[in-house]
C-alpha cells in the first residue's frame, strides 16, 4: 500500500529527520535527568542512614547495648521514618521495627544493601517499596541494621520520568503534524506550479504559474518558469510566423515562375517563343525565391536562438569603414554622393559577419532607393548614453512616419518600391539582428529636400554599450 | 583532372558529374561517406567534393580523417546549411572552400577550377606575370609593359587574386569571400563596380582587353 501523497514529500521527509535527531537528543536528555536524579535520591538517603547509624552509635559508646535498646524503642515509635534491627552475639534479634535483616552476608564492616519493604495499603493489598540500609557490627559483637523508605523519593523520580516520556511523546506527535502541514502547504505551492508545467506538457503554451506577489523563492521558480515559457512561445510564435511567412512570400513568385514556364512551353511547342529566353527567366525566378527563402531562414535563426552567436569585442568604425570602401565606387556610378563619418576607437561587442550583413543591407537599401543625383552617409558615433550607433542616412523619398514601423516588419515593402528588386527582407533582416543583440532599429526623416528629392530616410542601428 | 564526389543524393551527383565532364574533367561518384572515403584514400584525385550531411559518415569526419593521413588533395565542402558557424566547421576540418546548396553551376565549376590549380602555384612567388601584365608582391607595384600602373590597396588584392586565377573564371561571390572576405551575397552589383575601375586602370588605351566579364558567371584575366 502506497502511503498518502502529503507523506511522501520531500519536506515530510526532511520533517521525520528533524524529528528524528530532536528525539534522540531528547533521549539523551532524559536518560542523563534520570541518572542525575535517581543518582541524588539514593546520595540523600545514604548520607541521612549514615547520620542516624552514627548517632546511634554515640548512644551505644556512652550507654552500651542497653542504652540503644533504648533509643531505639524510643525513635521506633518516633516520626522519624527509619527503619532499625538491633541483633545480639548470636545474631538473634533484640529490638527493632523489621524482623530480620535483608544484608545476606554481612562484611567486617559496615555493609549497604537496597532491598524493598511490604506495606499493607488501606484495601489490605501489599505494596513493595523501594529501600536502603547500613548493617554495622558494633565494638561488643552485637548487629545493628538502620534503614530508610526511599519510596517516596523514589516515585518522585519516577514522576518526573514519566514527564519526561509524555513531553517526548508529545514532542513527537507535535513534531508529526507540524510537518505534515508544512509539507502539506509546501505542496500547495508546488501544485501551482506543478499544474502549469502540466498543461504546457499538454499543449497549453499559455499556461503560466500564478504569482502571489511576496516575492519568495516560489514566486521565483514561478517567474523563472513563466519567462522561460514566454521565451518559448515567442520562438514558437517565430518559427509559426516564419512558416506562415515563408508560405505566403514564396508563393507567389513561385507562382509566377510556374506561369512563366507554362506559357513559354505552350509558346515554344507552337514554335513562336524562344526557350532560351524563358530558361533564362526562370533561373532568375528562382534565385529570387531561393534569396527570399535564405533571408527568411537567417530571420528565424536569429529569433530561435535570441542572441547572436559568437560576438567578439572589436572597432566599429573600422568595420564601417571596411564597408565603406566596398561601397563608394557604387554610389559614385549612380551618381550618389557618399560621405563616411567614424568616430575611432569605440568599441562594440557583436558577431561581425551577422552585424557586417545587416549594415550591407541598410546602404543596399539607401543605394537602391535614393535617386541619382542625392547623397548617402554612413555614420558611427557613440551617443551618450554609451550606446554605439550605426546610421545609413540618404535623401530618397523616406518612409511616411505612419509606415515607418510596418516596414521593419517582415516582407513589407511599401507599394511606390514594387518595381524595385529585392525580397523585402533587408530591414526585417537588420531588425533581428539588431535584437539578437540586445540593441534595436530606428527609422527616422532624412535631412528633408535634397537636388530635387527627399525628405530622405535615416536608419540607425543601436547597440548596447559594452562594459 | 580526376574529380570525386563524395556525395549521397544521388540525382545532385548525377548533375554535377555531367556538367563537370562537360568542361573536361574526369569524374568518379561515391554514394555515402565510408565508400567516399575508401575511394579518397588511393589518392587518385586532384579535387574531392565533400558533402557535408551524408549517412554513415558525414563529409566533416571525411576530411578530418583524410587530413589526419596526411591526405591534402583539395577539398570543396558542399551543405546545404549556409551559417557562418556551419562554415567555419567544414573550413576547420580542413576542406579548403565552402559551398552552399544550391548553388549556380558555374560557381561549382569555378571553384573546382581554382581549387584543382591551387597546387600548381605552390612556390612563393615575388612576382606575378600574366601576359604582359606583371606584379611585383615586394615593391606593391604593377606594370604593364612599360606603364606603370597605380593602384589602390583593394585593387592590387583583387588584381592579384585575379592575376593567381588568370585564365580561370571566378565569380562575384568568390571575390567577395577572398578578397574582401564577406561571407554573404550582396544584392546590389558592388563587385562589378570594383571590377570596372580595376578594367579602366589596367585595360584602358591598350589594344587587347585582358579583364573578361564571362556571362553567367564571372569574370576572367587572360594573358
Amino acid at each position: 500500500m502506497r502511503l498518502p501523497r502529503i507523506f511522501r514529500t520531500t519536506t515530510f521527509r526532511m520533517t521525520l529527520l528533524f524529528l528524528a535527531v530532536f528525539a534522540m537528543s531528547a533521549a539523551a536528555f532524559l536518560f542523563y535527568a534520570w541518572f542525575a536524579t535517581a543518582g541524588e535520591v539514593t546520595r540523600r538517603a545514604d548520607a541521612e542512614i549514615t547520620r542516624e547509624m552514627n548517632s546511634l552509635e554515640a548512644v551505644y559508646r556512652r550507654g552500651g547495648a542497653e542504652a540503644l535498646n533504648q533509643a531505639l524503642i524510643e525513635r521506633a515509635s518516633g516520626e522519624r521514618p527509619f527503619l532499625y534491627l538491633l541483633l545480639d552475639k548470636d545474631g538473634k534479634r533484640m529490638t527493632g521495627s523489621i524482623a530480620e535483616s535483608p544484608v545476606d552476608e554481612p562484611g567486617p564492616g559496615e555493609t549497604w544493601a537496597s532491598f524493598s519493604v511490604t506495606d499493607i495499603d488501606m484495601d489490605g493489598g501489599e505494596i513493595k517499596r523501594p529501600a536502603r540500609g547500613l548493617q554495622e557490627r558494633l565494638e561488643g559483637g552485637e548487629t545493628l541494621f538502620v534503614g530508610a523508605d526511599v519510596g517516596e523519593s523514589r516515585s518522585f523520580v519516577s514522576g518526573i520520568v514519566n514527564a519526561l516520556w509524555g513531553a517526548g511523546a508529545l514532542v513527537i506527535v507535535l513534531g508529526l503534524a507540524g510537518g505534515a502541514i508544512v509539507s502539506r502547504n509546501v505542496s500547495q505551492q508546488m501544485a501551482g506550479l506543478t499544474d502549469t508545467v502540466a498543461a504546457v506538457r499538454g499543449g497549453d503554451l499559455k499556461a503560466r504559474a500564478r504569482i502571489r506577489g511576496v516575492q519568495d523563492e516560489y514566486d521565483e521558480l514561478a517567474e523563472g518558469l513563466n519567462e522561460m515559457l514566454d521565451r518559448l512561445e515567442r520562438s514558437m510564435g517565430g518559427l509559426r510566423h516564419a512558416g506562415d511567412a515563408i508560405a505566403h512570400d514564396l508563393r507567389s513568385p513561385l507562382t509566377r515562375l510556374r506561369a512563366r514556364m507554362e506559357s513559354a512551353l505552350i509558346e515554344v511547342e507552337a514554335g513562336k517563343g524562344d526557350p532560351k529566353q524563358a530558361l533564362v527567366q526562370a533561373l532568375d525566378d528562382a534565385d529570387g525565391v531561393l534569396s527570399t527563402f535564405n533571408a527568411v531562414l537567417a530571420i528565424a535563426r536569429l529569433q530561435a536562438a535570441g542572441q547572436a552567436p559568437d560576438q567578439t569585442c572589436f572597432d566599429p568604425g573600422q568595420l564601417a569603414a571596411d564597408i565603406a570602401e566596398l561601397y563608394e565606387p557604387l554610389c559614385e556610378d549612380k551618381g550618389l554622393d557618399f560621405k563616411a563619418e567614424l568616430t575611432p576607437q569605440l568599441t562594440v561587442k557583436a558577431a561581425r559577419p551577422i552585424l557586417t550583413q545587416a549594415l550591407t543591407n541598410i546602404i543596399d537599401n539607401a543605394i537602391k532607393y535614393t535617386p541619382p543625383g542625392g547623397a548617402v552617409m554612413l555614420r558611427v558615433r557613440r551617443r551618450s548614453s554609451g550606446e554605439i550607433e550605426f546610421s545609413v542616412t540618404d535623401t530618397g523619398p523616406g518612409v511616411p512616419e505612419e509606415h515607418r514601423a510596418r516596414v521593419v516588419q517582415r516582407f513589407v515593402r511599401l507599394e511606390n518600391s514594387r518595381s524595385e528588386p529585392g525580397s523585402g527582407l533587408g530591414l526585417s533582416l537588420v531588425a533581428a539582428v539588431a535584437e539578437a543583440h540586445g540593441g534595436r532599429l530606428e527609422l527616422d526623416e532624412g535631412p528633408g529636400e535634397y537636388n530635387g528629392s527627399g525628405p530622405g530616410l535615416r536608419v540607425a542601428l543601436v547597440l548596447p554599450r559594452v562594459e | 583532372m580526376r574529380i570525386l564526389i563524395i556525395e549521397d543524393d544521388v540525382e545532385a551527383a548525377e548533375a554535377m558529374v555531367r556538367g563537370l565532364s562537360d568542361n573536361g574533367y574526369d569524374c568518379t561518384h561515391a554514394a555515402d561517406g565510408e565508400l567516399g572515403l575508401a575511394a579518397a584514400q588511393k589518392r587518385d584525385f586532384d579535387v574531392l567534393i565533400v558533402d557535408r550531411m551524408m549517412p554513415k559518415m558525414n563529409g566533416v569526419q571525411v576530411v578530418e580523417t583524410l587530413r589526419r593521413e596526411g591526405d591534402a588533395t583539395p577539398v570543396l565542402f558542399l551543405s546545404a546549411m549556409g551559417e557562418v558557424g556551419d562554415r567555419v566547421d567544414g573550413l576547420k576540418a580542413g576542406a579548403d572552400d565552402y559551398l552552399v546548396k544550391p548553388y549556380a553551376f558555374a560557381e561549382l565549376i569555378a571553384r573546382v577550377e581554382a581549387l584543382s590549380r591551387r597546387r600548381e602555384t605552390g612556390a612563393v612567388a615575388t612576382t606575378l606575370k600574366v601576359g604582359d601584365l606583371e606584379m611585383n608582391l615586394i615593391a606593391r607595384t604593377v606594370h604593364r609593359g612599360e606603364t606603370e600602373i597605380d593602384l589602390q590597396p583593394r585593387e592590387f588584392q583583387l588584381l592579384e587574386f585575379m592575376m593567381r586565377h588568370a585564365g580561370q573564371s571566378v565569380t562575384r561571390t568568390m571575390l567577395l569571400e577572398k578578397v574582401w572576405e564577406y561571407h554573404f551575397d550582396p544584392q546590389t552589383n558592388v563587385i562589378d563596380v570594383h571590377i570596372s575601375r580595376l578594367r579602366s586602370k589596367i585595360d584602358k588605351g591598350f589594344e587587347r582587353q585582358m579583364l573578361q566579364t564571362v556571362r553567367g558567371a564571372g569574370y576572367r584575366l587572360d594573358p
